[in-house]
């Protein structure tokens, strides 16, 4: 990490980490305290994943994540603001209080979803490439799938199409090391993931998904590619989720040393020492914290603010037709 | 006017949707030529268009659809095809948790320019997993639109729209009515959703039904009138939205009906219809409304059974005589 532009980069990422632990710890507080309806799957310990695959992205690309996706719709720019607004349930959330945690989106971004159902993202991500190649545009889609989705149905047809047809997306597999309870190695019937995504014919890289600068520099390898017309690649992102599962699963399956062990490597501080070693000032580090720290305090307090829905605004968006959506939705007797 | 089949006004539709828009494009199993879809709503269309305009995929329902969706969201309107409307059950995830929701969940953040096509019923032997008509289960689900043409004029014209329009559609054909010939007009038209047509006017019993169910009842009704009993028969075209005006205009002129689907009774979508008169239209009928639907047993394969299971033209007569009876 030599140049400037790196320098400011990393600064940038060590930002966007440090947001969405914020974000995150806030988050499980305000649920905790009864404040945030719903669940809530909590993403602390995968910062690194999240905003290196993502500022490895460009203006255009798309993006696909899980039902854990605060993190990585943050690191591709969600606002806080909205995010928040949406958590709590409030009109003026990202997706006007329709989606809540499972389902934000920012389509002006690019970002075509979080979704509640594991595995389903793949398609989807399958069809932003396609578009990009039939229109020809030059737009890679980040295609971010937890470890557990990979053994599911759709996983394994849209690595196989994207191959077939060269499509430009990026699978990143956040590996946790657990679907819900279970570990990897107790429903994973290939235990050597690399070979099982390059059987597919793309290729596959294993990275530290934990350091922030690896798990970017992978995937703008990826992205590179794809963008150039050399079609899909898989990278498996090792890393950690610090909590339980959601909300509320106080994560005890999970031996301790491994989660201690794990802590250590908290991607924030890796980041940190990074930077440190690299001449960053420990108060420049420290103002990043705190202006953060402010943004959110005051996204929060907005979102407090803010006005619930209407109830009826429960009938609007389910169609765009207004006519047809009159019809459809028939006499409302409420 | 130009009489053709129903499975030429499915080409004629799609040809000219794509011929007007570039960014529509036809996605699905076996669709190009010289195959040209299982039922060949498709043939002609590969040699006349460009590769990327007519895709031929992996056998992978679950994510012909999502990818369909994923394209409808990035800019283009992909016209996806589900060879039978039985496999639907392999892309259902796809289609109601993915493609019927991401406009609300998103807060309406994006149009969802994307058709399924498929067809779907019985009366070809085609036994219990590639007979289904399972349009009731599509309908239930918020955030769809469902079109079920009976006629070659209302194929095309429907089709049209669909394409058209920013929702998603399911487009549900019918095997047995590809084959079948209607006029068409030959200037460009397209047809509403949410538009019943009566096509045939009567005044002693209304008889609701679509897709190959409504050529059924057009019998039944030459069939009553022989016996002098004047039946009024309605095509929805639609099933969502519904045009609930026009069937309850009829039935308070009628004060009977009788309603018809292929697919099982049990939950059915004569049940949906019967429900909506009775709260709207108690006081105008004379008669229990008369339900005419398949048996609640899967489809037995062999051709005399599976007459025995569905719905016939002598069974809609029964039901509309009933209704007279009362
Ligand atoms: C199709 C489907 N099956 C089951 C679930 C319930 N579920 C939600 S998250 C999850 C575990 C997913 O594990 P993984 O993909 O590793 O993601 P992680 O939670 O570890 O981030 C399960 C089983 C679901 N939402 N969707
Ligand atoms: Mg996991």
């Amino acid at each position: 990490m030599a140049s400037e532009t790196d320098r400011k980069d990393l600064l940038e990422m060590f930002r966007s980490m440090v947001r969405i632990r914020l974000f995150e710890q806030a988050a499980y507080d305000m649920y905790m305290d009864g404040e945030l309806p719903g669940f809530m799957h909590i993403s602390i310990g995968q910062e690194a994943t999240s905003v290196g695959a993502c500022s490895a992205l460009g203006e255009g690309d798309y993006l696909t994540s899980t039902h854990r996706g605060h993190g990585d719709t943050i690191a591709r720019g969600l606002s806080i603001e909205s995010a928040m607004a949406e958590l709590m349930g409030k009109a003026d959330g990202a997706c006007k209080a329709k989606g809540g945690s499972m389902h934000v989106a920012d389509f002006g971004l690019g970002i075509l979803g979080a979704n509640g159902i594991v595995g389903a993202g793949m398609p989807i991500a399958i069809g932003s490439a396609l578009s990009s190649n039939y229109l020809d545009r030059k737009t890679v889609t980040l295609c971010f799938f937890g470890d557990g989705a990979m053994t599911t149905g759709p996983t394994h047809e849209a690595m196989n199409m994207a191959t077939l047809w060269n499509l430009p997306v990026v699978f990143v597999r956040q590996n946790n090391l657990y679907a819900e309870s279970t570990p990897v190695r107790e429903y994973q019937g290939i235990p050597d993931i690399l070979k099982w995504a390059e059987s597919y014919g793309m290729p596959a890289t294993r990275v530290d998904g934990n350091d922030v600068q690896a798990v970017h520099d992978t995937v703008l390898t990826a992205v590179e590619r794809a963008r150039s017309g050399g079609g899909p690649s898989f990278v498996e992102s090792e890393t950690y989720r610090w909590f339980g599962h959601n909300i509320g699963d106080p994560g005890k399956g999970r031996p301790p040393e491994e989660v201690t062990a794990w802590k250590a490597r908290d991607p924030l501080v890796i980041c940190r020492s990074v930077l440190l070693d690299d001449g960053a000032d420990e108060a420049s580090l420290s103002a990043i914290e705190s202006e953060e720290q402010e943004k959110l305090a005051k996204a929060i307090e907005l979102g407090r603010a803010a006005a619930l829905p209407k109830l009826e605004d429960a009938l609007t968006d389910v169609y765009g037709d207004q006519t047809l959506a009159a019809a459809a939705l028939g006499e409302v007797r409420r | 006017m130009t009489e053709i089949l129903y499975r030429e006004a499915i080409q004629q539709a799609l040809r000219e949707e794509m011929l007007r828009d570039d960014t529509v494009f036809l996605i699905g199993e076996d669709l190009r030529d010289p195959w040209g879809g299982t039922y060949k709503a498709t043939a002609g269309l590969s040699p006349d268009f460009e590769d990327k305009r007519v895709l031929n995929t992996p056998i992978a329902e679950d994510t012909i659809i999502g990818a369909a969706l994923g394209a409808a969201l990035s800019g283009t309107r992909p016209v996806a095809e589900l060879m039978y409307i039985d496999f639907v059950m392999r892309a259902m995830d796809a289609v109601v948790n993915q493609v019927a929701k991401v406009r609300y969940m998103s807060g309406g953040q994006s149009d969802v320019p994307l058709v399924i096509r498929t067809q779907g019923g019985g009366g070809r032997s085609s036994a219990a997993q590639h007979g289904n008509s399972l349009e009731a289960w599509l309908c239930h689900v918020p955030g769809l639109l469902i079109a079920m043409p009976s006629t070659p004029a209302d194929a095309k014209g429907l089709l049209k729209t669909a394409i058209r329009l920013n929702d998603p559609v399911i487009f549900i054909e019918h095997k047995l009515l590809y084959a079948t010939k209607g006029e068409v007009p030959d200037d460009e038209y397209t047809i509403p959703f949410g538009v019943a047509d009566i096509k045939r006017e009567g005044t002693d019993v209304t008889i609701v039904a679509a897709s190959r169910a409504l050529l059924f009842s057009l019998e039944a009704a030459e069939e009553l009138a022989r016996e002098g009993i004047s039946a009024e028969v309605i095509d929805p075209r639609t099933l969502v939205p519904l045009d609930e005006e026009t069937i309850f205009e009829s039935v308070d002129k009628t004060n009977r009906l009788v309603v018809v689907a292929e697919g099982a009774e049990r939950c059915g979508w004569t049940a949906e219809i019967a429900a909506r008169v009775q709260e709207a239209r108690f006081y105008s009928l004379d008669a229990p409304i008369q339900r005419v639907a398949a048996l609640n047993v899967p489809l037995p394969f062999q051709p005399d059974m599976e007459r025995y299971v569905l719905p016939s033209v002598k069974d809609i007569v029964a039901a509309a005589k009933r209704t007279l009876d009362a």
